[in-house]
């Protein structure tokens, strides 16, 4: 039964990804006053993307060609993990488990970087797994946070325990921290661009430089399903509003909550400027220090 | 099938090795012959050791073997409990795995003292595995020094480089403190009970202080075998310089046996302790862990990153020990079970994929004929069965799931989250956060440094001729590796059985219990020290990974099969060459820049300005790091004894009157001394 339940939320989560990519796209080029795509773009590149030859480069191994569906089963796992709806006890999800899929499909997005020899890509390989060292941390500790004041790190426990203290100061606090995590996890300004291949932004982006066609199309859709985990996260952990087990009422408010955060992200990225590569220590060590307020706090 | 009693494998275990050093020696005119005699009899020793631990762990009872009598101490017994038969089981899958890889690997050693590497090779297996079994602190002892030496002369096979003998020497020097220290901690325990024998050593009656002083001994004593920052400054040294099934051998299971003397005395010999025990070793464990993982990430060559990788994987190990130790001193039971189950299962997993990794190395070495990862590339496709199984172990190493490092991670980590509740107050929380964040980051860092390792290694254009024409290594060295990448997998997908082995040999002492403590349910792992909980479902992973990749199938076919086009790789215009990829030093950099702090790094470009400015200038860059440990602790110790060795220079003049003087001198003294009552 709640392995059926994980199945289709996976599948809804995939198929829901880039819907949210493509309304994030859609509120930030409003507030840039452009008309942009419609939110439904990114379906419409992605299969586009799906019907189409490839290029591989000479130099490429196997390791090419497994990243992408390697990638892609990582975060359909994460998406079955996702806290939508969870049983407040004997669910299966585990934070670290989450976090440490994140770093799967980061470590193989990393190593198919290198694998072409491309100087951009392995560009986008090394900053990546440096931005890991920055983010991982920050990440654990935002989430200590709110574990902590639930006393287990199983998910469905830590929301149930969100829901029942909500917005109080620690989850206040650990909710900024997280905040900044999701920035940067989702690869978007001030960290890093999603929108150019420019080499200032070279992270996610430079890494799939090589790739095209449908390898590319596997790639996107899993970088988005890893986006959309990460908002429901945030959502289940730190916007407790409303929380409950049943489920059509918690789909309905997860829907609304995932499109809020959504705009906030477009808000957040449109009202900043990239940050140089140097200078993301002391961001994230901004979420650390939060998160330690709200360990204090506790 | 009939019986087969324990002593007799105990017994057989032995002769196979012994005669594996002999016939070695026997058949030196033949390398060939005593590569595959005396490397096969290791492995066979090997194996028998396994079943013997099998066995031991099939029967409750502890297996005693009565050898002899030594004068005025008591019996000589070797015993074989649940945790000698832990480490017996894990020095025989990784010596097998290491003698079968030698047979392949060690023909490039062929030469008229060839004979010396199988023979000094199964007297260092025979030696650890007096270790793991004698139960008398003399045995102990000898067997402990024997298994310095036979390792000793090991890393010193390749003496015409003279950084290994440098590297033999620290070593030598670093043991000995160690071993010291050690004698120490068996001497204060020995007196007390009255005994030299381990059964008689457990729950003595000690003294607070003696106690303490037990503990702080047997720390730094074996924690310089473990190679923990700060005791670490020879480990980096000497393992690399080993041939790389010795190295294998170094990493995956002579670290392990100064895990074993800690599990001995913490968990044995001096039973539940003082809060601030678990928090030394806790607080030297994540230094070991960061500060090793870092240096790791830093370096160059290939050999010496694992060895530093190696410091990284022992502070996990302490971690998990420190925190069963704050548990146990707080009454936590089950909580200390779990974190003590994190560190042996840390124990088992980090000698598989570490010897798997060493072997790797060992082989892409051979085939590059360098250790720097930047004389290498592209070995993906001349060596890609080798390159499968580095990558599986890498894996393993960064801890993603659903390979074994996942699971003593998780476990670890689980064990540090609820530190607060042991520790009570804001220091506890605020220091279980500290751990908690900085082994995060230490994970983050491992799997930078195991992509640098893999990517630079194996991926992209090969760096040099040699690389281009690297040869894969022979099927008899792929064998283990794959047998050990196969073993990654399993305990990571499967973590029940080597949990049930982990509980015998934990819920046997006292302070810590493991009843009940994990249940193996349809949807994970589930650990239960009630109030604390968690689950550990890599099982649903793996059916959810392998699900989504299946649906990644389905689309990349929706639209029929896709042609692939085989192009240049694209670099703005230009065909790039192996110049433009990122290299080692290269890849490290954003980290290094970030960590300069603590690398103190210093980099030096030398740029010949005198031809052209812009194009086609000559370049340098060196790049180096200080090792804070050696710069502000060993060398000024050094220095010191040099300096005070100058003064002592003064008494050794050359005259023979003046050493008869002394000698006259010291009679005179002993004479008065002895004729004083």
């Amino acid at each position: 039964m709640l392995m059926l339940k994980m199945f289709f939320q996976a599948v809804a989560i995939v198929a829901l990804a880039p819907l949210v990519q493509g309304f994030i796209q859609w509120c930030k080029a409003h507030l840039q006053n452009r008309r942009g795509p419609a939110p439904w773009q990114p379906y419409l590149t992605l299969f586009k993307l799906l019907s189409k030859d490839m290029v591989i480069a000479r130099t490429a191994s196997w390791l090419t060609g497994v990243a992408p569906f390697a990638c892609f089963g990582a975060a359909f796992a994460v998406a079955g993990l996702a806290p939508v709806a969870p049983e407040p006890v004997g669910g299966v999800a585990d934070l670290f488990l989450i976090v440490y899929l994140f770093g799967l499909s980061r470590f193989i997005m990393a190593l198919a970087g290198l694998d072409t020899g491309n100087s951009f890509a392995g560009m986008g390989s090394s900053r990546e797994m440096y931005l890991a060292v920055l983010v991982e941390p920050a990440f654990l500790l935002a989430i200590l946070a709110a574990a902590g004041a639930a006393g287990a790190t199983e998910l469905g426990v830590m929301a149930s325990d969100a829901g029942a203290h909500p917005f109080t100061l620690p989850y206040v606090l650990s909710a900024v921290a997280f905040f900044i995590v999701m920035i940067a996890e989702c690869g978007r300004i001030p960290v890093d661009n999603p929108d150019t291949h420019l080499e200032l932004t070279m992270f996610q982006e430079a890494m799939l430089l090589e790739y095209s066609g449908r390898y590319l199309a596997l790639l996107q859709w899993s970088i988005y399903v890893r986006q959309l985990v990460m908002i429901i996260l945030f959502a289940e952990l730190f916007f407790p509003w409303n929380w409950t087990s049943m489920i059509p009422a918690e789909l309905f408010w997860m829907v609304c909550k995932v499109f809020v955060l959504g705009l906030l992200l477009a808000i957040a990225e449109t009202s900043t400027a990239k940050m140089r590569l140097f200078r993301l220590p002391n961001f994230l060590a901004a979420s650390g220090l939060l998160s330690l307020l709200a360990l204090v706090a506790r | 099938m009939s019986r087969v009693e324990p002593f007799f494998l105990f017994q057989s275990t032995i002769g196979l090795l012994v005669a594996g050093s002999l016939l070695a020696i026997v058949t030196s005119w033949r390398p060939t012959i005593a590569n595959w005699i005396s490397h096969g009899l290791a492995a066979a020793g090997c194996i028998v050791m396994i079943i013997l631990a099998w066995k031991i762990f099939g029967q409750s009872q502890p297996e005693h073997f009565f050898v002899g009598r030594w004068l005025h101490s008591g019996v000589v017994t070797f015993r074989i409990d649940a945790l000698a038969a832990f480490f017996l089981l894990l020095l025989g899958i990784v010596g097998a795995a290491s003698a079968i890889y030698a047979i392949g690997y060690t023909t490039e050693h062929y030469s008229p003292r060839y004979f010396i590497l199988p023979t000094l090779f199964n007297l260092f297996l025979l030696s650890l595995f007096l270790v793991v079994t004698a139960s008398h602190i003399g045995v102990f002892l000898i067997v402990w020094e024997l298994m310095t030496l036979t390792s000793l002369f090991l890393i010193l096979y390749e003496y015409e480089h003279s950084a290994n003998i440098r590297a033999g020497f620290v070593y030598v020097v670093m043991t000995h403190i160690g071993t010291a220290f050690i004698i120490g901690a068996f001497f204060i325990l020995a007196k007390s009970a009255g005994s030299l024998s381990f059964q008689m050593l457990g729950g003595t009656a000690l003294t607070e202080q003696s106690r303490n002083l037990v503990f702080v001994f047997a720390f730094i004593g074996f924690g310089t075998k473990a190679g923990i920052i700060p005791l670490h400054i020879w480990l980096p040294k000497a393992h690399p310089a080993a041939p790389s099934h010795v190295s294998a051998l170094l990493s995956g299971v002579m670290l392990k046996m100064a895990i074993y003397g800690m599990c001995r005395f913490y968990l044995e010999f001096l039973g539940v302790g003082p809060t601030w025990w678990g928090v030394l070793v806790m607080s030297f464990g994540i230094l070991s862990a960061f500060m090793g993982v870092l240096y790791a990430l830093m370096e160059n060559d290939i050999k010496r990153l694992l060895a530093y990788s190696s410091l990284e994987n022992m502070g996990v190990i302490l971690l998990g020990i420190g925190a069963g130790m704050v548990y146990a001193s707080n009454h936590q039971t089950l909580l200390a079970g779990l974190a003590w189950s994190a560190a042996l299962y840390h124990v088992f997993n980090h000698a598989i994929f570490k010897s798997l990794l060493f072997m790797g190395a060992g082989s892409v070495v051979r085939a590059v004929g360098s250790r720097e990862m930047d004389t290498m590339g592209g070995l993906i496709h001349r060596m890609p069965y080798t390159a499968m199984v580095f990558l599986v172990g890498s894996a393993a190493i960064s801890a993603l799931p659903p390979l074994n490092g996942f699971v003593s991670e998780w476990m670890t980590l689980q064990a540090l989250f609820f530190l607060p509740t042991a520790i009570p107050g804001l220091a506890g929380k605020m220091f279980g956060a500290f751990l908690f964040i900085t082994l995060g980051m230490t994970a983050a860092i491992v799997a930078a440094c195991f992509v640098k390792t893999f990517g630079i290694t194996f991926l992209a254009r090969p760096r040099t001729k040699k690389a281009e024409n690297a040869k894969e290594a022979s099927w008899v060295s792929i064998f283990p590796m794959a047998a050990l990448a196969l073993a990654c997998i399993g305990l990571g997908a499967w973590p029940p059985f080597l949990l049930q082995l982990t509980n015998r040999i934990i819920g046997s002492y006292a302070g810590v219990s493991t009843e009940g403590l994990f249940q193996q349910e349809w949807r994970g792992t589930v650990f239960q020290a009630d109030p604390a909980f968690g689950i550990l479902s890599v099982n649903s992973v793996v059916v959810l990974v392998s699900i989504g990749c299946l649906i990644a199938v389905i689309l990349y076919f929706l639209q029929g099969k896709p042609l692939k086009e085989i192009q240049e790789v694209w670099a703005c215009g230009i065909v790039p060459t192996y110049r433009n990829q990122y290299t080692s030093m290269g890849f490290s950099k954003p980290v290094r820049w970030a960590f300069r702090w603590v690398l103190r790094t210093q980099r030096e470009r030398i740029v010949d300005e005198n031809e052209n400015r812009y194009v086609g200038r000559k370049l340098a860059y060196h790049q180096t790091i200080h090792y804070i440990f050696d710069e502000a602790f060993y060398n000024p110790i050094q220095h010191w004894i040099l300096r005070r060795a100058n003064y002592v220079k003064r008494l050794q003049a050359g005259s023979v009157q003046l050493y008869v003087g002394y000698i006259l001198i010291v009679t005179i003294v002993v004479l008065v001394w002895s004729s004083r009552n």
